[in-house]
């Protein structure tokens, strides 16, 4: 329609509440949007119904109980919380983690991330009107929380790594059946190619929408697999490796356009090159001890600072901790993924059509838990 | 480059900028002195590579506080038994450096060069704001809000500085370290 046509059809604006309570904003995110038609206007977003100000509880905690308090972030892959805690605490103390568990937490991450994807990729269908690979996408990610059930009791809040280490060492039998996992799970893959990822209906509504440059991306400081769909190489990984990332062999997908097919199509990729690192860990997990002598029953670190920061599900996931002798954290702060790349929503969703709202709600893939805290 | 190249580059071209006394560990820290320098400082970054503002955050540096004047219903710790005393936590450590001022923290990160600067710049707690740097960095915006919701920053010409997490109704900001807590409907 030529901007003459639009300008003679002019119609009242109209506010439209998205959410809180709405099935694709995953939680309870609203968006006030102002809509001229179908044309967005002006959108935004508002946050912070699901603010538990976890980082003055903290305050109040001594280092161990932290680590449960970084459970509820991004409920739905704990184990990379869990481990950048211990991460930055670990600096604090000056603590050095056993091989055997640096290995167990990349296995755990790495499966936590498989896990998170599968949710990101049935959801995203339904929102996009496929409610089929659904199904299929909650058939896999079961496997993997009955494997974290096994594992250390817990379906959502694992709180399994732990300062200096894990929490419990890993039985043949799981490790037998993570690697059974992986086998099922690689021609999975291609299965789902065919559902969603190469579906005419579902490449049409996602190419060419939502379209994030790899400037634009940078300038939002968007990580993950947003960032990487627009083509830029940033995988905390491989730039600033941790936990032994160093020893694994994989891949960083990237994008090339910056649309949601391009962010959901990295996703995809990237769990690929999970399993391919979990095999690796699993072949050669070293034996030894689980977890480092020298961690106090009630740490009280030396004063000082220290920043960590892990490629966790939805982006580059940091804590900043500072210390000041006693036995809480004198200030925690989390640099939240999903925090910062919702904040691009006001600006990218000015001029968008309403139904293509959710296909680049969906494609950010945010947890409420975490950009709230 | 090595944190050190780094640090010669930016003292060549800002003499007055110095290392920060307790630096965050393995990382560059730099201390600001006045608040005129953060926005010149942040457009040599962003001509220099680092490209990317990661976290704007903040610190409050006063001391533990004592929380029995704050608080009206004393048994605020609800693992304690009725009527039994809260216990301070956070014991005052001697030596450290507890003053009435809050600590800015920014990261600017370069995706090419795969370096971190952080960024400290040291405010009073009243009184004071800071420049906005929303105009440089887009992914200020949030967190500026964010910065002045929980501790109460004041960032100059932020175009929306408005409350992001808390509610409407929350009076004060909760990380700041003399934060009281007044009832509300959701505490019955």
């Amino acid at each position: 329609m030529s901007n003459a046509t639009t300008q003679e059809l002019k119609t009242d604006q109209l506010f439209i509440n998205l959410g809180p309570q709405h099935p694709s904003t995953h939680g309870v995110l609203r968006i006030g949007l102002t809509i001229e038609g179908e044309v967005i206007v002006k959108a935004v977003p508002d946050i912070g119904y699901l603010h538990r100000g976890t980082e003055k509880l903290a305050e109040v905690r001594n280092y161990h109980h932290c680590v449960v308090l970084t459970d509820r972030w991004d409920y739905v892959s704990a184990m990379p919380n869990n481990l950048v805690f211990c991460l930055a605490a670990e600096k604090l103390m000056g603590v050095k983690t056993t091989p055997r568990a640096d290995a167990l937490r990349v296995i755990m991450c790495e499966m936590n991330r498989v896990a998170s994807h599968l949710l990101f990729f049935g959801t995203y269908g339904i929102d996009l009107g496929a409610y089929t690979p659904f199904l299929y996408a909650f058939r896999e990610r079961e496997m993997v929380l009955d494997l974290f059930e096994m594992l250390c009791g817990a379906r959502l809040t694992y709180n399994y790594i732990r300062l200096g280490g894990v929490m419990v060492d890993v039985s043949p039998d799981w490790l037998k059946r993570t690697g059974e996992f992986v086998e099922y799970f690689k021609p999975r893959l291609d299965e789902y190619d065919t559902l969603l990822t190469y579906n005419p209906i579902f490449m049409a509504r996602t190419q060419e929408v939502g379209i994030v440059s790899a400037k634009e991306a940078v300038d939002w400081a968007l990580s993950g697999p947003n960032l990487r769909g627009s083509g830029v190489d940033h995988d905390v990984r491989k730039s600033d490796p941790y936990s032994g990332y160093e020893n694994y062999q994989f891949d960083v997908p990237l994008g090339k356009t910056g649309s949601c097919w391009d962010r959901y199509f990295c996703r995809i990729s990237e769990m690929r090159q999970s399993l391919r690192i979990v095999e690796q860990a699993i072949a050669k997990l070293p034996e030894g001890p689980i977890m480092a002598s020298g961690v106090a029953k009630i740490p009280k670190p030396a004063p000082g600072e220290a920043y960590a920061h892990v490629e966790g599900s939805r982006g580059d996931l940091g804590i900043y901790l500072a210390s000041d002798g006693g036995i809480s954290p004198f200030r925690l702060h989390v640099h939240a993924p999903s925090f910062i790349n919702l904040a691009m929503l006001q600006e990218k969703l000015v001029g968008m059509k309403v139904s293509d709202v959710i296909a680049l709600l969906g494609s950010i893939d945010i947890v409420l838990g975490e950009v709230d805290r | 480059m090595t944190n050190d190249e780094l640090f010669a580059k930016i003292s060549a071209k800002f003499p007055k900028i110095d290392k920060a006394a307790v630096p965050v560990k393995d990382y560059l820290t730099v201390r600001l002195a006045t608040t005129s320098d953060l926005v010149p400082f942040s457009q040599w970054l962003k001509d220099n590579a680092f490209d990317m503002l990661e976290t704007v955050t903040a610190t409050d540096l006063l001391g533990p506080v004592d929380m029995k004047g704050y608080i009206s219903q004393m048994n605020f710790n609800p693992f304690l038994p009725e009527g039994a005393t809260p216990q301070i936590v956070a014991a005052a450590t001697t030596g450290y450096p507890y003053k009435p001022a809050i600590d800015l923290l920014y990261i600017f990160y370069s995706v090419d060069l795969r370096a971190r600067v952080f960024l400290r710049l040291e405010i009073a707690r009243e009184g004071v704001s800071v420049p906005s740097l929303v105009p440089l960095f887009k992914s200020a915006d949030w967190q500026e809000r964010e910065t002045f919701d929980l501790l109460g920053v004041r960032f100059d010409g932020h175009p929306n500085l408005i409350k992001i997490l808390t509610p409407d109704f929350t009076v004060g900001h909760p990380l700041r370290k003399d934060y009281v807590h007044i009832k509300d409907r959701f505490d019955e």
